[in-house]
């Protein structure tokens, strides 16, 4: 990566352009931007592959029948990493390594990635549908329950960020 | 209205696939051009270290729900064509609540994380694998978190109907409130003195441009389909039909009623029916079908949408030409269940009411007997044809078929034309029942049919049952068990298979009735035998297995397999295979019941209502429902024809008995 790195892009271009990206999915789609559900997709095929009897007897995940990564999420979430990659490559924003505060210990933040991925992945389905597919798109069609996620999120992050602040003290 | 692909079933398809995908790389390209490969840069909202994440959020929340209003008022998108998720308050709460811990945590969520991920960030990753880990143990508390996930459930609901504002005016609202938020986030950072250079750059712009935009909404004219902005359980009915629908439909001939059909539904009083003449006064004065409307062309829209038909609307005139024309209008303009009658008035008169003696093309079984039924009926003379039935005056505040509460039961008890079947076992019957009810074993109503057990007889040995049992064609029949009110509803099917409507099952059953100390007897009605008419047309609700194979494969229909979860599971089976048919869904008759005080009833309909809206995506949407031997399935088949109202509900009355036997059939586990 010889390129300079860029600084991101301008928060109310960037969100305008995630608008109309939204806006698209709408219209092509006839339905919105998700990302937890291709991940709970990944869950369940992976499920599959070491509890088949079970995951299909399961009364969650077995509604998605033996081929749970034929759903459109799926490749949405994949079309995410891939752009997610070619933008991050292009602009120089790409670097290995993990990411904290210099005074924290690696252990420590990954540990904190992991406990709030497993609360993340738990809280999506409950919730049926994450930042993305609850919080964007429901609120952008003012689905009461999507508001109310959106609130609730931000409630209780700001409420408990404090216990976490050591993880990005340099 | 734009065929998206959630319109067109499609989304699971490969093209849904690429499309998908496409937006996807468009989604995930600019979630890390706004820095969000980053997770300290997104923890930093929590810090107030930085804010781009509000930043980013409110202006793309903003852009997309005025560009979707807008696009609301053209008509290009609403409820029909773009998915609204329901609303679950308390799990979407609670959800909420968990959700921003692990936000708050880890600095992560799903879709930036992916980007994470795409940037090298090896705790993206970590946070990734372990959002997986969380959806595997929500599948695994599922059971115990079942309440939790359906607590607070209101269907689509939008928040401006929550809050009771117009919607115009909450998007004006939510406008403002982000012009605010963006104005409050700058001034936090000029505060912190840690705003990245140039990072409030383009606020002024864009929340001119959005409140511009919020305020054209307001004057922007709002044609009609804007009624789909409102949930679309609220509004049923009024979806406006493509052209492509409407040539499928009359290709299909599925806009047109036959003479015979529409004759024999009269004849049965079904409700909700709504009968329109087009003809001139003149002639509707002379002569008109039993409780047509007399109207003219141009208040037929506004007719329909005051009186709000709930059952079949048929149009009728001498021919066929101004009808047609008529229901394709109506059918544009998104009023449903519209048809016209086939050959027109002329042709009811010649194919429904020509004296059989004046006939010289050879008869069917059965219809001799029937054209006497419609003569007698159709041509009495005036002021005498409106009542269907003596018992009609007595029920006309209750929908047939529906639910029948005991007050009015005791209120009508020995009325005419009303008749009590008790479907209870022969003992009970015999130590007290309720008086003037007449004992009948559910059994004598089913046997082998071409080899397989326990199906429903057909129509001719349904009549010679329904005639020992002195039944007639225009009785309003009220049926009584204890405590299985599919013993009711499978007795229900055998007379919708006649064609008679007009039946109502005895809410809480006996047990109510016992309870509530109402009148009770142990003596025999007197019962003179009738001679019930055979219809000429098959039922129209029960299927085969060929049919359901096609619909499990095509998937555009949703098969309901209404057995208990451990056979649908193949957990138990006491058949040929274990399993179910593949693409079932499973929905247990018994979450249709609830219990108390001994009594079993059907849940509210609300809650039904709930339940199924979540399993069936619209109202006339198909569905087929099975169960083992048809029994629990007739149960299921009468909530969603009958009590909630969905159009195309079928019975695959062989059920899982002949799908496991045929090995040929693909089973899933």
């Amino acid at each position: 990566m010889e390129k300079k790195v860029k600084e991101p892009l301008n928060p109310y271009l960037a969100g305008v352009l995630l608008g109309l990206v939204l806006l698209a999915s709408y219209v092509v789609l006839g339905a919105g931007l998700g990302a937890s559900g291709g991940l709970t997709r990944l869950a369940a095929a992976l499920e599959l592959v070491l509890a088949p009897e079970h995951t299909l007897g399961s009364a969650y995940f077995g509604s998605y029948g033996t081929t749970p990564l034929s759903y459109y999420l799926v490749f949405m979430l994949l079309g995410v990493f891939l752009g997610g990659l070619f933008s991050a490559l292009t602009s120089g924003r790409f670097s290995a390594g993990l990411e904290k505060g210099a005074a924290f210990p690696a252990w420590g933040r990954i540990g904190l990635a992991a406990g709030g991925g497993l609360l993340v992945g738990f809280a999506s389905r409950l919730a049926r549908g994450c930042t993305s597919g609850q919080a964007l798109t429901g609120g952008a069609q003012l689905l009461t329950g999507s508001l109310v996620f959106l609130v609730c999120m931000f409630a209780s992050g700001y409420a408990l960020a404090w216990l976490f602040r050591r993880q990005w003290r340099d | 209205m734009i065929e998206t692909f959630y319109l067109a079933n499609g989304l699971n398809t490969p093209a849904g696939f690429l499309a998908a995908f496409l937006i996807g790389l468009a989604f995930g390209f600019v979630l890390e051009q706004a820095g969000f490969g980053s997770s300290r840069r997104i923890a930093g909202v929590f810090y107030f270290t930085d804010l781009r994440v509000i930043k980013v959020m409110f202006s793309a929340l903003v852009t997309a729900a005025l560009g979707l209003a807008y696009l609301q008022v053209f008509g290009l998108l609403g409820p029909e064509n773009v998915h609204y998720s329901p609303t679950v308050l308390g799990a979407q709460a609670v959800g909420g609540l968990i959700f921003g811990v692990g936000f708050a945590m880890s600095g992560w969520c799903p879709g930036t994380s992916a980007v994470g991920m795409a940037s090298g960030r090896l705790d993206a990753a970590v946070f990734l694998a372990s959002a997986i880990l969380g959806s595997l143990v929500f599948n695994e508390l599922y059971p115990a978190l079942k309440p939790l996930y359906g607590w607070g459930g209101q269907g689509v609901r939008l928040v401006h109907q929550s809050l009771g504002l117009g919607r115009t005016g909450f998007i004006l609202v939510l406008t403002l409130a982000a012009v605010a938020v963006f104005q409050a986030v700058e001034r936090i950072d000029r505060w912190r003195a840690q705003a990245p250079q140039g990072a409030g750059t383009g606020r002024r712009s864009l929340s001119l441009a959005l409140v511009i935009l919020a305020l054209g909404l307001v004057v922007a004219p709002t044609p009609r389909p804007l009624k789909a902005t409102a949930a679309p359980a609220a509004e049923p009915g009024l979806r406006a039909v493509s052209e492509a629908e409407l040539l499928a439909a009359v290709a299909q001939a599925a806009d047109h009623i036959e003479p015979e059909e529409l004759a024999q539904r009269l004849l049965a009083g079904e409700p909700g029916l709504t009968l329109i003449d087009l003809r001139t006064p003149a002639e509707y004065q002379t002569f008109h079908l039993p409780g047509a409307v007399n109207l003219a062309l141009p208040e037929l829209d506004s007719f329909l949408r005051t009186t709000r038909p709930q059952g079949l609307v048929v149009l009728y005139s001498n021919g066929m030409t101004h009808p047609a024309q008529a229901r394709d209008a109506l059918q544009r303009m998104g009023h449903r269940n519209v048809y016209i009658l086939t050959d027109g008035l002329k042709g009811f008169m010649e194919r429904c009411l020509k004296p059989v003696s004046l006939r010289t093309e050879p008869l069917q079984p059965g219809l001799a007997e029937k054209v006497r039924a419609w003569r007698a009926f159709f041509l009495q003379p005036a002021g005498a044809k409106e009542k269907p039935s003596p018992a009609a005056e007595g029920a006309t505040d209750l929908k047939a078929p529906g639910l029948a509460p005991t007050d009015w039961l005791a209120a009508n008890l020995g009325r005419e034309g009303i008749r009590l079947v008790d479907l209870r076992d022969q003992a009970s019957y015999n130590q007290g029942h309720i008086p003037g009810s007449i004992r009948l074993d559910l059994e004598s109503l089913r046997g082998a049919v071409r080899g397989v057990p326990s199906m429903l007889l057909p129509a001719r040995l349904l009549a010679g049952q329904m005639s020992l049992l002195g039944l007639g064609p225009t009785d309003l029949v009220v049926l009584i068990t204890d405590s299985k009110p599919r013993d009711a509803t499978l007795f229900g099917l055998a007379l919708e298979r006649l064609g008679h409507l007009r039946y109502l099952i005895l809410e809480g059953g006996s047990i109510r009735w016992t309870a509530e100390r109402r009148p009770w007897d142990q003596k025999l009605p007197m019962v003179e035998v009738s001679a019930y008419p055979v219809p000429a047309q098959e039922d129209g609700f029960t299927v085969g297995f060929e049919e359901v194979l096609a619909a499990s494969r095509e998937k555009g229909t949703i098969i309901l397999d209404v057995r208990p979860a451990d056979y649908f599971k193949g957990l138990k089976s006491d058949e040929a295979r274990a399993g179910h048919i593949p693409g079932a869904v499973n929905r247990p008759f018994q979450e249709d019941l609830t219990e108390s005080g001994g009594q079993t009833v059907f849940k509210p309909l609300a809650e039904l209502e709930k339940a199924y809206a979540g399993l069936i995506p619209a109202k006339d949407a198909p569905v087929i429902v099975h169960c083992r031997t048809g029994h629990q399935a007739s149960q299921t088949w009468f909530v969603l024809k009958r009590l909630l109202g969905y159009t195309r509900v079928k019975w695959y009355d062989a059920g899982w008995t002949e799908w496991a036997a045929r090995e040929e059939l693909p089973v899933e586990k």
